[in-house]
């Protein structure tokens, strides 16, 4: 008997004909990186669960029209993304999305899986990241927790590679500065 | 300003392509300032990973409910009476097809071999347009005297039918008349000595 790992693809490819029970398999597998993409960008709990619902039913019905299986990825979180920035036109549709701040740290992001880490610099990493931009802090999240590739966030975000480059660098330059104190204290 | 030949932050994030990230290693070995550099960008990546994923408050799952799933000839089949101009279409296609099926199937329509056969064996001549004329005539005259036969007869059966129902009636006047003198003759010798005279009523 051969055992292999059911692919991603091959749960596309049984999804996109119908099967349900692959598609839940396929939910099951990106849920949580998906839930955390829009609750760092968010900074919303509730808003992150109501949007990766939509998400993965807005999949569903489009994956018909997903041409190259490996490429879901990028084209899943594309939908999280317009699904994010459509809410937030939604609810404030006379301010620029890039005005949009997230909820204070006390009320949202958790610290939890730093047990290695104390807890003053995961409370200062919450904090540098909430002072970044909105592109900057998409980007940063993208690359760092969700680890795409400058290509594949260029197709999420709509734009240049350059522009994803500039926000992701200047993201970087403004929270060593930010962290730095934290680190010259020593938090090892 | 990094010294490096390749951007340093490329090379961190593993964007570069092979020889260009080996190219940048090797600088780096040598290169104090890209070294500290470096260890920025990975003692900052390392607090950025302090923050650790959430687990969902609950799974997202779906069901496939069967009674909104029809299968798929029911699908195709609500398709097409959902939608006119499909409707259509295939009425017309169909239409088509039968006329077409028709046309190649039907046999050409073949000569009465008893008919032809009759006017060959006749040895008749072709006919004329005055000989078709002559015959039309002909035909409409036989039509028209059978014709004034038949209404005289009908015109002579209903003036005797008539006749037989006067003489029925005058012989029944007749009787009639003929009673009722009889009567009064009858009367008269019975009854005309009782007759009260004029004047005595009074």
């Amino acid at each position: 008997m051969i055992f292999r790992a059911v692919e991603d693809a091959d749960l596309i490819h049984q999804a996109a004909r119908g099967a349900v029970e692959a598609y839940n398999l396929l939910v099951s597998r990106w849920e949580k990186r998906v839930y955390n993409y829009l609750l760092r960008i968010t900074g919303n709990r509730e808003d992150a669960l109501d949007l990766t619902q939509d998400v993965f039913l807005k999949a569903y019905q489009n994956l018909r029209k997903l041409d190259d299986p490996g490429r879901f990825a990028p084209w899943l979180y594309r939908i999280a993304h317009n699904e994010a920035y459509s809410m937030f036109r939604k609810r404030r549709p006379e301010t620029d999305v890039d005005e949009l701040e997230p909820e204070s740290v006390e009320n949202g992001i958790a610290f939890g899986g730093s047990t290695v880490f104390p807890i003053e610099l995961s409370l200062a990493v919450a904090g540098a990241l909430e002072r970044l931009s909105p592109d900057q802090r998409e980007a940063v999240v993208l690359k760092i927790y969700q680890g795409f590739k400058f290509e594949e966030m260029a197709e999420i975000l709509s734009c240049p590679v350059s522009t994803v480059k500039s926000r992701l660098y200047s993201a970087f330059d403004l929270l060593k500065a930010e962290l730095a104190p934290i680190r010259t204290r020593g938090v090892s | 300003m990094s010294c490096s030949p390749f951007d340093l932050k490329d090379y961190w994030l593993h964007e570069l392509d092979g020889p260009r990230q080996v190219e940048v290693e090797e600088h780096v070995q040598n290169c104090q300032a890209c070294r500290e550099e470096l260890d920025r960008l990975r003692l900052t990546q390392t607090a950025l990973m302090s923050l650790g994923e959430e687990e969902m408050p609950r799974r997202i799952a779906f069901v496939s409910d069967p009674v909104f799933e029809p299968p798929l000839w029911r699908r195709v089949l609500a398709g097409f009476w959902g939608s006119g101009p499909r409707l259509g279409f295939a009425s017309a296609a169909l239409l088509s097809i039968a006329i077409l099926v028709s046309a190649l199937t039907r046999p050409a329509p073949a000569p009465v071999p008893g008919t032809v056969t009759v006017i060959r064996d006749a040895g008749a001549p072709g006919i004329g347009g005055d000989e078709i004329d002559r015959r039309i005539q002909a035909a409409i005259a036989s039509s028209e005297a059978r014709q004034t036969r038949k209404a005289e007869e009908l015109v002579k059966r209903i003036e005797d039918r008539d006749r037989r129902q006067l003489e029925a009636l005058r012989l029944a006047a007749a009787q009639e008349v003929d009673y009722y003198r009889r009567n009064e003759r009858v009367l008269t010798a019975n009854y005309g000595a009782l007759r009260p005279q004029e004047g005595e009523a009074r």
